[in-house]
């Protein structure tokens, strides 16, 4: 019963962390994809001429930062909205018109362009005649960064709390492990055990609590990531398709598993130094 | 062998449980320590196995100040001691052999030596047949033969006694100070608390009176 407990702890404690990990990855990725594609849009008023349009793309191509550009028309537009996301074509069948702008599709040279590089350029840009808004996806990249880093350092500090708490846990539970049987440790140590010998059952106790705890956190964390797009993948709707539920980095899992280990020998060499004398 | 030099005990204040005990006990020596209750014998015993510290005096046992051994260190003094102790001391989960083979365990003995020597010291005290049962099944004189066959079952150097055949019948006493007597023949120094005089009178050799913590008078035989 003891020990159930403090699996239990150390399983909840590291399910914590693992969650807001899983979170920080997934955010991550997003990023990652999204940088993957980065590029600036410039949507044109639908009455732009055609000496605007050419100045804006001779602009463009001017610029050092710029690595090509393609003009889409508002027919393209909806052609590609068509193919994406086919399951919502009836909404464009039904407005009748072309709710698309054309636009000016900017890949840039550098992947990791900022939007402090691109500023000028774009700011130029988008005070063309012709030029209405402008859509460069870096800020996104940055925002969900930051979301990451946010749920990171979340998990972390909730995580740190835990693992505090797991270890005081995992200590007493020892210490009274310790208790039940320091008639068998005194015997021992009166006829002629060390100290090591005493210690090691318990250290194994601790460090076994410790891993099964972490091994099931990481096997409620898989159940938990694979049953998100079972029960809200209706309600997701197209954000289904574009995020894509990752489990943990093999090396997160093992370092999880490891702390479990750690935590679980620490808590039970702190508990067996006061039974250990004379 | 056994060496104490002004050997006092106070567990409170203004009463002395030992008051300057000196004596020395020679390696192969046959000694009891006799008294009333109360007198001090669980105490000097306990000194000597170092579970407790005395208030003032010093100790050598094997040319070694035992009160200078670190609690880290202390079991190499233990390794050479075997303890009968007055409450037997049994680990109660487990089996009568395990509790006997405990003592070889802790020295690393491989199993196959451990079974062997287990077997021939619950043997002596005619209790192999009993060895896979668990000490709450026996009676108290069982319990107390298998806290002896744990204390010989390492042919210690030292053994220390406390009351060793308090519940047995006279027979079986007698059995088992033969035993006693056996291993000290072997080359062992043995130290018995007891306050049976019949024993004393068939099988002391040096003999410690002891009464309210004083060592009345030594006697050797």
């Amino acid at each position: 019963m003891r020990n159930f407990f403090s699996i239990t702890i150390i399983c909840l404690t590291f399910l914590t962390v693992g969650v807001f990990l899983a979170l920080a990855n997934n955010l991550e990725h997003v990023a990652e994809q999204i940088s993957n594609n980065m590029a600036a849009v410039f949507f044109l008023d639908k009455d732009t001429s055609e000496e605007q349009l050419k100045a804006v793309e001779e602009e463009l191509e001017r610029s050092p930062l710029v690595l090509e550009t393609t003009f889409v028309s508002a027919e393209q537009a909806v052609d590609k909205f068509r193919e994406k996301f086919p399951e919502l074509q009836a909404i464009i069948e039904n407005i009748k018109i072309n709710p698309f702008p054309p636009s000016i599709e900017t890949t840039f040279k550098e992947k990791s362009i900022t939007f402090r590089e691109a500023s000028g350029l774009i700011t130029r840009i988008k005070n063309m005649p012709g030029v209405e808004d402008v859509q460069f996806n870096q800020e996104w990249v940055d925002r969900v960064n930051s979301f990451s880093r946010l749920a990171k350092a979340v998990g972390f500090f909730l995580g740190g709390i835990l693992v505090l708490a797991s270890f005081f846990i995992i200590s007493n539970v020892i210490k009274l492990n310790v208790f039940a049987r320091k008639d068998e440790i005194e015997i021992l140590r009166l006829v002629g055990a060390t100290n090591t010998f005493i210690r090691v059952p318990f250290l194994l106790e601790g460090i076994t609590l410790g891993v099964i705890g972490g091994l099931v956190s990481l096997f409620l964390l898989f159940l938990l990531i694979n049953s998100i797009p079972i029960y809200l993948g209706s309600r997701l709707g197209v954000l289904n398709e574009l995020i894509n539920f990752r489990y943990l980095s093999f090396s997160q899992s093992i370092t999880i598993v490891a702390e479990g280990g750690i935590i679980g020998f620490l808590g039970s060499l702190t508990s067996l130094t006061r039974f250990l004398k004379t | 062998m056994i060496e104490l030099y002004h050997i006092w005990k106070q567990y409170q204040k203004a009463q002395w449980a030992l008051s300057d005990i000196t004596f020395r006990v020679d390696k192969g020596d046959f000694c009891f320590i006799t008294g009333p209750s109360g007198s001090g014998k669980t105490t000097l015993l306990k000194i000597l196995y170092r579970q407790i510290f005395p208030t003032e005096g010093q100790i050598v046992i094997d040319n070694r100040n035992i009160l200078k051994i670190s609690d880290q260190k202390i079991y190499q003094l233990r390794r050479h001691m075997g303890i009968v102790f007055q409450d037997f001391r049994l680990v109660f989960h487990k089996k009568v052999f395990e509790n006997v083979a405990i003592v070889l365990q802790v020295l690393g003995v491989p199993r196959k030596e451990i079974r062997r020597r287990v077997f021939n010291s619950l043997r002596m005290v005619n209790l192999h047949n009993k060895m896979w049962e668990y000490p709450a099944h026996l009676s108290y004189g069982e319990q107390q033969r298998v806290a002896i066959a744990r204390a010989v079952v390492n042919s210690p150097k030292i053994i220390l006694a406390d009351e060793p055949t308090g519940n047995l019948d006279t027979e079986l006493a007698f059995e088992i100070m033969s035993l006693f007597k056996d291993i000290n023949k072997k080359g062992a120094t043995v130290l018995i608390c007891t306050h049976d005089r019949e024993l004393i009178r068939n099988f002391g050799q040096k003999i410690l009176f002891l009464y309210k913590g004083k060592l009345l008078r030594k006697e050797t035989l």
